[in-house]
C-alpha cells in the first residue's frame, strides 16, 4: 500500500514534527469520513436536465459537424 | 496528537513525508518578515492556478485564438477572450478554496458527499472527455512539429518522453517547476504578436470600446465563441486545480495566496490568448480562408507576413501548448480515478506505490498519442467537436462545484459569498444559452432567425 506503520510512541519521538505541520485531514492514513448529502428533487432535477442536455447538444454538434464536412 | 487514530497507531505514508517537507518551507518563510520572504512565499505557493489556466492555453486553445484572428480580426473577440478569464478565475477560486478546506479533490468531494454513483459518474465523465481532448493535443503537437518536417510518429513519442520524464521525478514540487517551466514558453505568442506588427491603436480601440459581433449572430459566430469559451473554461480544470491544491499541501491559511497564483494564471493565460489573435490578424487583413488550418498551416500562411522566425515560434508555441496540457489533463484524469477507486493518488509517489495512479496517467496519454498516428482519421473534425463539446459539459460541472462551495457542513465560513455565487449562476446560464442557441441553428435554422440570427 505504500504506507509505513508506526506506533503512536515512534510517532511521538521520530515524526511528530513533521506530522506536526499537516492538518489532521492531510495525512492519508487518518483522513477523516464526511458524512453523505442527500440530493433533493429539484437537485437531482437540475442534474439530471443538464445531463440529458449535454447528451443531446453531443449528437447535435456531431451532426454538424458532419454535415459541415459534406 | 490528533492525527493519531483510535488504535494509537498512525499510518504514514510517502506523500506525506513529501507533502510534509513542502509545508515545513511554507512556514518557515512565513516566519520572514519582509518583502523578499513573502516573494518566496508567493514563489513556494503558486503553481496549481498557473499550470491550470496556461494549460487550458492548449493546441486546439491556441488554434481557435488562431482562426479567431484570423477570421474576424480583432475589434469584438479580444475583449471577449479577457471575459472568458474572468469567469474562469471566477469558477476556478471556487475549487481553490474547495481544495483548501477540505483537502480532498474534486472527484473524491463528489464521491463522500453525494455518493459512489455521482462520484463514478464524474470521474468517468471526465475521463471520456479528457481522453478526447488529449487526443487533440497530439494532433496539435504532431500538426506544430510537422511545420519542421518531423514525422508524426517522431513528433508523437517525443512529447510522451517529455510527460513520462516529468513525472519521473515522483515529487509533485519538482514536477510542478518543471512544468511550469515549459508552460511559460506558450508566452512565445507574445513576441510572435510582435513581429505581426499590429496597429496598436486598434488593440487599444478594441479593449476599451468592445465593437460589434463581426457579421452578427450567425451559425460561425456561435461556433467560434463556443470554441473561444471552450478554450478557456473545461471541465478537467475543475478537477486538475483542487486535486493540485490538495497534492500541493494548501490550507487555508494559503487560500489568498491560490487566489493570486489563479488570477496570475489568468492574467498570462489572456495575454498569450490576445497575442495569438494578434499574430494571426494579419491573415485577417489579407482575407486568407483560415477556417480549417491545422498549426502548420498557420504558421505556413503566416511565414510570408512575419518572417521565418515569427512563424516558428508559433509552430512551437503550439507544440509546447499540446505538450503541457498533455501532462496536466492526464494527471487530472489519474488524480480522478485514484480518488474514486479509493487508491493511492499522489505525484509524491514512487511509481510501486502509485501504480494505479500511474498506470492511468500514462494509459491516457498513450492511447490518444496511439489514436492520433491511425492514418485517414479526421482529425480536423475531432478537434471542432471537442472543443466546443468542452464547453458544453461544464453547466453539469459547474453544479456540483456551486453546491459543494456552497455546501457549509464541510467549507464552514469559507462557504461562497453572494456575488460569486451570482456570477456563477450567471456563467451556467450563459454557457448553457449559448449552447442551446448554437443547437437551435443548426436544427432549426428558421427559428435561430427570429433571435436575431442569420
Amino acid at each position: 500500500m505504500g504506507t509505513t506503520e508506526i506506533s503512536a510512541g515512534e510517532a511521538e519521538q521520530g515524526s511528530e514534527q513533521l506530522l506536526s505541520v499537516l492538518e489532521p485531514d492531510q495525512l492519508t492514513g487518518v483522513k477523516r469520513k464526511l458524512p453523505r448529502r442527500q440530493l433533493n428533487a429539484s437537485e437531482l432535477i437540475v442534474l439530471w436536465s443538464l445531463r440529458l442536455y449535454l447528451l443531446f447538444m453531443i449528437v447535435v454538434v456531431i451532426y454538424q459537424t458532419l454535415t459541415a464536412a459534406q | 496528537m490528533s492525527m493519531l487514530s483510535g488504535s494509537g497507531r498512525v499510518l504514514i505514508s510517502h506523500e506525506d513525508i513529501d507533502r510534509a517537507h513542502d509545508r515545513q518551507r511554507v512556514l518557515a518563510a512565513r516566519e520572514q518578515r519582509g518583502f523578499s520572504s513573502r516573494l518566496r512565499l508567493l514563489w513556494l505557493l503558486m503553481g496549481p492556478g498557473v499550470l491550470v489556466m496556461l494549460g487550458e492555453n492548449d493546441g486546439p486553445s491556441m488554434l481557435s485564438y488562431a482562426a479567431t484572428g484570423a477570421k474576424f480580426g480583432i475589434s469584438f473577440f479580444i475583449p471577449f477572450i479577457v471575459l472568458t478569464f474572468v469567469m474562469a478565475i471566477v469558477v476556478q477560486e471556487m475549487t481553490v478554496r474547495l481544495g483548501a478546506a477540505t483537502h480532498r479533490g474534486h472527484a473524491e468531494l463528489i464521491f463522500e458527499r453525494f455518493g459512489p454513483f455521482w462520484g463514478w459518474f464524474s470521474a468517468i465523465d471526465l475521463g471520456i472527455g479528457n481522453f478526447l481532448t488529449l487526443i487533440t493535443e497530439f494532433i496539435a503537437i504532431r500538426a506544430g512539429l510537422g511545420y519542421f518536417g518531423v514525422p508524426p510518429w517522431a513528433a508523437v513519442l517525443s512529447a510522451l518522453a517529455v510527460l513520462y520524464l516529468a513525472l519521473m521525478t515522483h515529487r509533485y514540487w519538482t514536477w510542478e517547476r518543471a512544468t511550469l517551466g515549459a508552460a511559460a514558453f506558450n508566452l512565445v505568442f507574445v513576441p510572435v504578436a510582435l513581429l505581426a506588427h499590429p496597429h496598436w491603436s486598434s488593440v487599444g480601440h478594441s479593449l476599451l470600446s468592445w465593437g460589434p459581433l463581426p457579421g452578427g449572430l450567425t451559425k460561425g459566430t456561435l461556433l467560434i465563441l463556443l470554441s473561444n469559451i471552450g478554450a478557456t473554461i473545461t471541465p478537467w480544470m475543475l478537477f486538475f486545480q483542487q486535486s493540485a491544491t490538495v497534492d500541493k499541501g494548501l490550507t487555508k491559511g494559503d487560500i489568498r495566496f491560490g487566489r493570486f497564483d489563479t488570477v496570475l494564471g489568468a492574467a498570462l493565460a489572456s495575454l498569450a490568448a490576445i497575442g495569438t489573435v494578434l499574430a494571426t490578424s494579419p491573415l485577417f487583413a489579407h482575407q486568407m480562408n483560415a477556417q480549417n488550418f491545422q498549426a502548420a498551416e498557420f504558421a505556413q500562411a503566416l511565414e510570408p507576413l512575419i518572417g521565418r522566425l515569427g512563424a516558428s515560434l508559433f509552430a512551437l508555441g503550439i507544440v509546447e501548448a499540446g505538450i503541457v496540457a498533455a501532462i496536466t489533463i492526464s494527471t487530472s484524469s489519474a488524480y480522478a480515478f485514484g480518488e474514486v477507486a479509493r487508491k493511492p493518488h499522489s505525484l509524491n509517489l514512487p511509481l510501486t506505490q502509485g501504480k494505479a495512479f500511474y498506470t492511468v496517467l500514462f494509459l491516457c496519454a498513450a492511447g490518444a498519442a496511439a489514436i492520433v498516428l491511425v492514418p485517414g482519421l479526421p482529425l480536423v473534425h475531432v478537434v471542432l467537436v471537442v472543443n466546443v463539446v468542452a464547453v458544453l459539459a461544464m453547466p453539469p460541472a459547474l453544479i456540483f462545484l456551486f453546491m459543494l462551495a456552497n455546501d457549509k457542513e464541510i467549507m464552514d465560513h469559507l462557504i461562497s459569498p453572494r456575488w460569486v455565487n451570482m456570477l456563477t449562476i450567471a456563467i451556467v446560464v450563459l454557457l448553457a444559452t449559448a449552447g442551446l442557441l448554437f443547437g437551435i441553428s443548426v436544427l432549426a435554422p428558421k427559428v435561430f432567425a427570429v433571435f436575431g440570427g442569420a
